[in-house]
């Protein structure tokens, strides 16, 4: 006999080991999955993989290897001004998953507090929160990240605070009305009657019933970061001298790649992106029908 | 109507809020506004009257009461760097802003909730299997770097389009409206209008086709189904105007962010519109006309998240009829 | 020749697990101007049988085998065209929950001109005319077709489904649990209301529900269902009174009576069997108290007794007996705690 306390206690694991198994039955996360596992290992062992991306290279006879097109000793060419595009390539993975990570993990965190906040305690709390939310909707994204970068300096970590400022409300607004469902659950009612503190409600009884959504926002999140962040750098309000995709297409668009038609210069930075972007899509779409089975018919 | 009341009050409210923001955000500015403006050869007496001209020799409360009350009167001040009335270049290039979102926005959505609706109508098939990967990584393409790809196959490498701007130079118009109409200017539009409507059509997409799943199960489909009511009209009349409802909602909020969003897509095909001007305003320190143009995209943004609001209360009866 | 006779109906569902048999042996007759009850638990496929008689069936669902004769016409092995020709004018539904059967987005009296005028091909005025009517027939006010039905509340709701049912004067209305969802006043006004109009129009009734007591108020004959297969059949007196097969037994004793208060309640304890993998032999035996080893082996045909009577058990023969037996809740408790 399990005393009814335990029962509820029990009840968080399902859906906590739920939400950290990947949805392997559906074929385009795990394409997502293997997209990520091997960006991964090119951003740890991008300094074994690569040279120096911003080494201005020679050619045998002298002189500079501007513009050169793919070869063996250039695999995706060089830039106009006699640097390694491939190099930059795989060391720009770096910046993607610092940008993308920290955002994202930053944007959950802040929004599913919020939503836990909002949705379990109610009344003016709630509505504070979601009228705040409601401001940040009201900010428009990229000028506010523009000039957030321009005036408080191009550093990483600005642009990673003005992606966490804006895209926090969304996660906040679903973890809000998943927490107002969770509070009119049997179980949350029977631990306050038995005299739980809110606390101790929140940690025990709701937070891992939220978790797998909080994934699921984290998991789109990546990819909006990365994209914001390329988007800022595109604009030239990039950290500066930092190599990374968004800082190779704008080297490109400036340098004349377009009309030089160097494809080789500024189609794979483009490509990286949608790859690490379209996997984060992917695998929110998996949990997605993990956590919302629609009924198949 | 007290709901639309209330909802009024705070639309209000975000509006307060948003300025505020701006105006202590554009106090971060590094180091003296008004140095972009000032020439070394003025005198600091010259310096003395610019900055009271700007107000920016008063306290910080009184620098917010006068940026309400010019905000209140339409006065944005002067460009630092054209010596313009700001609300005069933002109201140049507000029509191609708007042109162009306005066209990419429609093409998105139309072509998004016919190819969704059809998508959830053919579920289980190879288009579909097929579709939705697609759909999904064309809304992972960075926009920008869609327009360059575009750029460079149809401008530079076919030479189809031209590479930029609104209109040819040395042409002249006599009026606005006879420039946006003239073939040269929707000549110029075409290929910044794709590249936004590529961008933009997979929201759509996806949640007409996912609505119109949920909307398929739906008890009243299968009645009218029983009723004996033909196809067409079961999927047009029943499905997708239920499927539809949350579609125009986004439409509208796609309308709204849509304006500050084409801040890359007008950089890369140097679009005259209100983002370029806010990028080239904030790269060159021109501070009045970045706030002004700021304060612009986000009127639009706020004003139609709020209409997004009252769309879906006029749509749907069982709000407009709580 | 009755209106409506199904024979042998087999209709399976494609699932992730395999094909689920929901209807095996659909068989069942309604007569012209009679309400037939069509009973049985949740999940024995009589909601799927009855909807299938509409041909609007899900996507996973297909017929396996059997007839479908509608006044003399096999409806399966037709074209498609030709039954949905039938639908509505001759075959009408209502729906268990009419919240979601009407459509939200229109007004209650634009969704009955529609099917007046797409369907009965009537002009403007007179479906305008007809739709006052059918509100005022089944007890609402026709100025009350200007409401969306979010506006409407639940038994209303269930009259304006009656009304569009009614509205090109079908032969048959199938009507799927339609006082299900209602509470227990308003259910009985909609039956009466239903009941009344079903003589006064001689429209003929399949009325499917779990609720046995619903269908000794209103049916002239029954039709019970177990585990997708038709079980017992006769006219509601018969099977009400002197129950045929054990489940019957099971069914009516735990029912309070809706005349008689103060009957026993006896569950039958169980779940119904996995009709992925239906058992050998007869589907009820692993809840029935009297089970056989022969009912496990074979599986009992549905035997016509000269009254019209039919059921599909072995021990038919003993019914009278075993009907006794059965009505001791103790009787049903012993297979429970055998079974488990």
């Amino acid at each position: 006999m399990s005393t009814p306390a335990e029962g509820k206690r029990r009840r968080r694991f399902p859906s906590l080991m739920r939400a950290l198994r990947l949805p392997e039955n559906d074929p385009l996360a795990m394409i997502g999955v293997a997209i990520y596992v091997v960006f991964l290992l090119v951003a740890l062992f991008a300094d074994v993989l690569a040279s120096d991306p911003l080494e201005i290279l020679f050619l045998d006879d002298g002189n500079l290897a501007a513009n050169v097109p793919p070869s063996l000793a250039f695999p995706l060419g060089t830039t106009n001004l006699g640097r390694d595009i491939y190099s930059q390539l795989i060391v720009g993975t770096r910046a993607a998953f610092v940008v993308g990570l920290t955002a994202a993990i930053a944007v959950v965190a802040v929004g599913t507090l919020v939503g836990l906040l909002a949705g379990y305690f109610g009344g003016w709390v709630d509505n504070v929160l979601m009228r705040l939310a409601d401001i940040a909707l009201g900010i428009p994204f990229l000028p506010f990240v523009i000039v957030l970068a321009a005036f408080l300096g191009a550093q990483t970590q600005n642009v990673v605070l003005a992606i966490t400022v804006l895209l926090w409300p969304n996660t906040a607004r679903v973890i809000r009305s998943q927490v107002l469902t969770l509070r009119e659950r049997g179980f949350v009612e029977a631990a306050r009657v038995a005299g739980s503190s809110d606390w101790r409600i929140i940690r025990v009884h709701i937070a891992p019933n939220i978790l797998p959504l909080s994934l699921l926002y984290g998991s789109i999140a990546i990819g909006w970061a990365i994209l914001t962040e390329a988007s800022i750098s595109f604009l030239g309000f990039g950290p500066s001298g930092s190599v990374s995709w968004g800082a190779m297409l704008q080297d490109a668009y400036a340098s004349q790649a377009l009309s030089r038609g160097s494809y080789n210069w500024f189609v794979p930075p483009g490509l990286c992106i949608v790859l690490v972007v379209v996997a984060g899509f992917f695998i929110s779409r998996g949990y997605e029908e993990v956590l919302f089975p629609k009924l198949k018919d | 109507m007290r709901s639309v009341a209330i909802r009024f009050g705070q639309m209000l409210l975000v509006l307060w809020a948003v300025a505020t923001l701006l105006f202590f955000l554009f106090r971060l500015m590094p180091g003296d506004p008004t140095l972009a403006y000032i020439d070394t050869t003025f005198t600091a007496e010259q310096q003395e009257a610019l900055k009271r001209q700007f107000g920016l020799d008063r306290s910080l409360f009184e620098q917010y009461i006068a940026y309400f009350s010019n905000v209140f009167h339409g006065e944005f001040g002067t460009s630092f760097r054209s010596k313009r009335p700001v609300f005069d270049i933002i109201f140049e290039v507000l029509p191609n802003t708007l042109a162009l979102t306005a066209l990419s926005i429609t093409i998105a959505y139309v072509f998004g909730v016919l190819v969704g609706a059809w998508l959830a109508w053919k579920r289980g098939s190879v288009a579909e299997a097929l579709g939705i990967p697609l759909v999904l990584t064309l809304r992972a393409a960075p926009e920008f770097w869609l327009g360059m790809v575009l750029l460079a196959v149809f401008a530079f490498g076919l030479g189809w389009f031209p590479s930029g701007g609104a209109n040819s130079a040395g042409m002249t118009y006599g009026s606005t409206l006879e420039r946006m109409t003239s073939a040269d200017f929707l000549h110029h539009l075409i290929l910044p209008a794709a590249t936004l409507a590529l961008y933009l059509q997979g929201l759509p997409l996806l949640l007409m086709r996912s609505n119109m799943l949920d909307v398929l199960q739906e008890d009243y489909v299968m009645m009218a189904r029983m009723k004996g009511l033909p196809e067409w009209r079961i999927l047009l009349l029943h499905a997708a105007r239920n499927a539809l409802l949350p579609v125009v909602t986004a439409f509208a909020l796609g309308l709204g962010a849509s304006v500050g969003g084409n801040v890359v897509v007008e950089t890369v095909f140097s679009w005259p519109g209100l983002g370029r001007v806010l990028v080239d305003a904030v790269a060159g320190s021109d501070y009045p006309l970045a706030q002004g143009a700021f304060m612009f995209i986000a009127l639009i943004l706020i004003v139609m998240n709020f209409v997004a609001d009252l769309l879906y209360s006029v749509l749907d009866p069982r709000v407009a009829h709580g | 020749m009755s209106l409506l006779s199904v024979r042998d109906l087999a209709i399976d569902y494609a699932t992730k697990g395999g094909s689920l048999h929901a209807v095996s042996r659909g068989t069942l007759e309604v007569g012209a101007g009679e309400v037939v009850g069509l009973v049985g638990e949740s999940g024995c496929g009589k909601t799927t049988l009855a909807r299938a008689l509409t041909g609007v069936v899900p996507r996973n669902a297909t017929f396996e085998a059997g007839e479908i004769v509608f006044e003399g016409r096999n409806l399966l092995g037709r074209p498609v065209s030709e039954w949905r020709d039938l639908l509505w004018r001759k075959i009408s539904f209502v729906p268990q929950s009419s919240m979601n059967a009407l459509d939200p987005v229109y007004r209650v009296g634009a969704q009955m001109d529609e099917v007046l005028r797409l369907r009965g091909g009537m002009g403007r005025a007179q479906a305008r005319e007809r739709t006052d009517e059918l509100f005022r027939m089944v007890g609402l006010d026709p100025r009350r077709g200007t409401e969306y039905p979010h506006q409407f509340s639940g038994g209303m709701r269930q009259r304006a489904a009656i009304a569009m049912a009614l509205a090109l004067q079908p032969a048959l209305v199938i009507a799927d649990e339609p006082v299900t969802a209602l509470d227990v006043i308003v259910q009985r006004q909609v039956l009466d209301t239903l009941r009344d109009l079903q003589a006064r129009l001689g429209v003929s009734v399949l009325l499917v529900t779990h609720d046995i007591s619903v269908v000794a108020y209103v049916c002239d004959r029954v039709v019970v269902m177990y585990a997708g297969e038709v079980v017992e059949s006769g006219t509601a007196r018969d099977v009400l009174e002197t129950p045929r097969h054990p489940y019957t037994m099971g069914l009516t004793n735990a029912f309070p009576d809706l005349e008689r208060a103060g009957g026993t309640l006896a569950p039958i304890a169980g779940g119904p069997p996995d009709l992925r993998h239906p058992p050998r032999g007869c589907r009820f035996a692993e809840r029935c108290p009297f089970a056989l080893a022969r009912c496990r082996a074979e599986t009992p045909p549905l035997v016509v007794a000269p009254n019209g009577h039919a059921s599909a058990c072995w021990r038919s023969d003993e019914a009278p007996a075993l009907s006794e037996l059965a009505k001791d809740p103790s009787t049903w408790t012993l297979t429970s705690t055998s079974a488990a």
